[in-house]
């Protein structure tokens, strides 16, 4: 299970919401991205990104839903993902974004 | 060649001796046993002691926390006697598999701390956990019931002990209190009719007194004046 030692950059994030329920035995690779996400890289990258954990017990599975600055939404159900994946689909988000932003300021700047 | 010669030939050839089979492949290859790290022996008894002595054991995910935060929380739970513990998971999973709480099993995966304690205080636990939000709290074990987030929630809403028995003998007691209130009903209203019944007459005959007073008054001078 390799993770990825990158950093998560919450530049662009408004608010994540992980939503799990801990006594299945799906919810690693949920529980694992959430600790990526609460680092201290990643906290510091954000300060006003909000991150809430929703610990519940109905047997549902586990969800991340990310809301980004510009409106766009990621979901991502976890039960049948690995952590690298939803941070690989999560980095390549933001990468896209990133770029957008740089073009945009490019267009302004010319 | 002459036959009896070559005979005598094929009989004394020369039979090379067969290379002696090398012990690798004779001898079963022998793992060593690996002697356990005496340091995961001392994480083990301390797991061991640990889920024998509380009472009440809290597992919550532990993302990042600023260590001050940290801190500040472990001093907060240690005023009410609740002790923050790290384990490794591949310590406590065997224990546990072993032990009761088997299905606490599956919290144990990731980054976790328990909160332990041998009272239980789930009130003060809840409100300095509130505090610090990167500590979610997953499950708990209290009492030997094993509860989830919103188990321990209304664990916590529930009244002390002693309101909850006094409730339950005032629930018990209720039936007898209403069978005896129920008997004695009838001649308390019996009582009651009848003070209201002699009050009223005290206070009508107290009026006629009055009254035939009065009357007796004017008979009076008239009768002094008839007898003049």
């Amino acid at each position: 299970m390799a993770v990825p030692k990158a950093a998560v950059a919450l530049r662009h994030v408004k608010s994540v919401m992980v939503r799990f329920c801990p006594f299945q035995t799906n919810v690693e690779t949920t529980r694992i991205f959430l600790e990526h996400v609460n680092s201290k890289k990643a906290r510091a990258s954000n300060i006003n990104c909000v991150v809430t954990t929703d610990v519940r017990h109905d047997g549902s599975e586990p969800v991340v839903d990310i809301m980004f600055a510009d409106g766009d939404r990621l979901i991502m159900k976890g039960a049948n993902l690995t952590a690298a994946e939803m941070l690989s689909a999560f980095n390549s988000r933001c990468i896209a974004k990133d770029l957008k932003a740089e073009e945009k300021t490019k267009k302004k700047g010319a | 060649m002459h036959f009896e010669r070559q005979k005598l030939m094929a009989v004394t050839e020369y039979i090379a001796p067969k290379p002696a089979v090398p012990e690798k492949c004779i001898t079963p290859y022998i793992k060593a046993v690996k002697e356990e790290n005496g340091y995961a022996k001392l994480l083990r008894w301390q797991v061991v002691e640990t889920f024998r002595e509380s009472k009440m054991i809290a597992v919550c995910q532990h993302n990042f926390t600023p260590s001050e935060e940290m801190l500040l929380m472990k001093h907060r739970l240690r005023k009410h006697n609740i002790q923050v513990k790290f384990f490794p998971n591949e310590i406590v999973r065997p224990y546990l598999s072993v032990s009761k709480y088997k299905n606490l099993l599956p919290l144990f995966v990731g980054f976790n701390l328990m909160l332990v304690s041998p009272e239980i205080k789930v009130k003060e636990m809840l409100r300095i956990l509130k505090n610090v939000p990167q500590i979610n709290l997953l499950g708990a074990c209290i009492d030997d019931t094993i509860l989830s987030k919103q188990g321990v929630i209304n664990y916590s809403k529930l009244p002390t002990m002693e309101i909850t028995q006094g409730q339950v003998v005032g629930t018990l007691s209720l039936l007898a209190s209403q069978a005896c209130a129920l008997l004695q009903h009838s001649s308390v209203q019996l009582t009651a009719l009848l003070d209201q019944y002699i009050k009223q007459q005290s206070g009508g005959a107290g009026e006629t007194d009055r009254k035939a007073g009065e009357g007796q008054a004017e008979l009076g001078p008239a009768k002094s004046s008839a007898g003049l």
